[in-house]
């Protein structure tokens, strides 16, 4: 039996991909959940082999309640927005299904998930982020709670072996994610990475001083000292025009 | 007219010196040739014939000022016609785009709204194909209204109101376990007027942050009142700060508020309210006496 999981805040969206899989005997439908946070429980609880998992649902969306997941099962996107189907594929979607579509559409995607099912899944999460628009907040899980973290609250990211923390002014928070993939998912305009381990919020800088030779610190709003590598300051220079 | 007439004769440029020179030149000639013709009439008059000698150059000057006068003001005048012309010309072109605009503003829908209905409609043809074909009719009727042509045309708000049910019947449907959506209507707003198409994106982007804004059963209201001369009318959705920071928001309503530029030459029309857990936005509309 593959044990499968449906993600979508509309019953009827979720009531077809029911009626389309029952084709297939061998898949086995635990849990039918409306939003990413009833999503996030049944996955804990069932641990399924696959998810069909809508994108716009209410409060956290379908890709920020991936990004909760430590190891995320295979996942088929069904959405009606053809805007985040680079994303999907960066997140490493089995398949992609545009609302609406066919039996005939529906199938080729589980053939799909049968043929890759036998081949070890690559643990990567590069590239989660890689959102067509710049993100404007953070979903991060807090025990068994989910935060959402506005991303203009947030004064600077460190790196911590496979985690982000991230600071803000009400705390410190982690995350499983890589700095490139945050760096990528920041708007330039507003965040810089001044070091190979720091990410600072253009806005929450205070003051910039000489450190060592070749290095500097920033001071930021909350009174955080960041530390800034050569490299780092030329293109701190450079975002803020000085 | 007039400017097509003068458009040769007017000097441009660089040959302005033409203005002075050719109504010189024009009226020595008019002046020589009067003063052979007086000659040859006045024959004898020797003491008439002096005197004309004498103020030649007077009588000169004279006609040159008169005619370098008469220029100026054909000049003036023709100048004037071409910037009324070119007045008109901005004014209809003002008018075009803005019909173009106020039309491409009413027919913005939403693409997400179009898919996922036909997805529940392709969804229900199977279990309950009674319920498609009602919303297929519906879904035909909402697209038909979006696309209607005629934007100056006022509807009662009770119209109105009956293409927003279609519209609400279709999002019942998609969302009926979590969607509640209640009219409080004063009784003598409803035959007040206003604009097609107004309060639906108001609607839609009320439901849209209410479903996607909080998670479990949103109740959306939308009330009207009269006061002197203005049709109220205000929609509420249940609001959550924490998550207010979604993609998306403030679309609908900067369309809006253009559109109500456009129509009324005014920008106090629209009004937001944040309080505690509910979002609410007020429209005023001005009643044609």
């Amino acid at each position: 039996m593959i044990k499968t999981l449906i993600i979508d805040d509309e019953p009827l969206a979720a009531g077809i991909v029911q009626e389309f899989l029952a084709e297939f005997s061998q898949f086995q439908v635990l849990e039918v959940c409306q939003d990413g946070f009833q999503g996030l429980k049944a996955i804990q609880h069932h641990q399924p082999d696959l998810i069909f998992l809508d994108i716009q649902m209410p409060k956290i969306t379908g890709f920020e309640m991936l990004e909760l997941i430590d190891s995320p099962p295979a996942v088929i996107f069904t959405t009606a927005f053809d805007q985040y189907a680079v994303k999907a594929f960066d997140a490493m979607a089995i398949d992609y299904l545009l609302k609406p579509f066919s039996q005939e559409r529906f199938s080729k995607a589980i053939e799909k998930f049968l043929a890759q099912a036998n081949e070890p899944r690559v643990e990567e999460r590069e590239g989660l982020n890689q959102l067509a628009e710049k993100s404007n907040r953070l979903v991060v899980r807090v025990k068994n709670e989910i935060k959402i973290i506005p991303i203009h609250e947030v004064t600077y990211f460190e790196a911590e072996d496979d985690y982000i923390s991230i600071h803000t002014h009400g705390g410190k928070y982690l995350k499983k994610m890589t700095m490139k993939s945050l760096e990528d998912a920041m708007d330039p305009g507003k965040f810089a990475r001044v070091h190979r381990s720091f990410i600072v919020n253009l806005n929450q800088i205070t003051q910039i001083e000489p450190f060592e030779r070749d290095s500097y610190l920033l001071k930021m709003r909350d009174g955080a000292q960041v530390p800034v590598s050569k490299t780092g300051y030329s293109r701190l220079r450079q975002v803020l025009g000085i | 007219m007039l400017e097509r007439i003068f458009g040769f004769y007017i000097p441009k440029g660089g040959n302005n010196w033409l203005l002075l020179v050719l109504p010189l030149l024009l009226s020595l000639a008019g002046i020589y040739s009067h003063r052979f013709i007086l000659q040859w009439v006045f024959d004898g008059e020797l003491a008439y014939i002096d005197f004309l000698k004498d103020h030649f150059f007077l009588r000169w000057a004279f006609l040159a000022l008169a005619e370098i006068f008469v220029a100026l003001i054909a000049i003036v005048v023709s100048k004037l016609e071409q910037q009324e012309e070119t007045r008109k010309r901005e004014m209809m072109m003002n008018e075009l785009s803005r019909e173009a605009e106020l039309t491409q503003l009413r027919q913005q829908l939403q693409p997400h709204f179009l898919f996922n209905s036909l997805n529940s409609i392709n969804a229900l043809v199977v279990s309950q194909p009674k319920k498609a074909r009602e919303m297929v009719l519906q879904l035909s009727e909402f697209l038909r209204g979006t696309i209607r042509k005629d934007h100056h045309q006022w509807l009662s708000l009770e119209e109105e109101l009956n293409y927003l049910k279609m519209y609400l019947e279709i999002e019942r449907v998609r969302f009926g376990h979590r969607l509640e959506v209640q009219f409080e209507l004063a009784e003598d707003t409803k035959s007040m007027l206003l604009p097609q198409l107004l309060i639906q994106p108001l609607l839609e982007n009320a439901i849209k942050h209410g479903l996607y804004g909080v998670t479990g059963e949103v109740k959306i209201t939308l009330q009207t009142r009269k006061e002197s001369n203005y049709l109220f009318l205000k929609i509420t959705n249940p609001f959550d700060p924490e998550a207010a920071s979604t993609q998306g928001t403030g679309f609908g309503l900067s369309s809006i508020e253009r559109r109500l530029f456009l129509l009324f030459g005014r920008k106090d029309l629209l009004e937001t309210k944040i309080e505690n857990q509910t979002f609410s936005v007020e429209l005023k509309i001005p009643q044609l006496k």
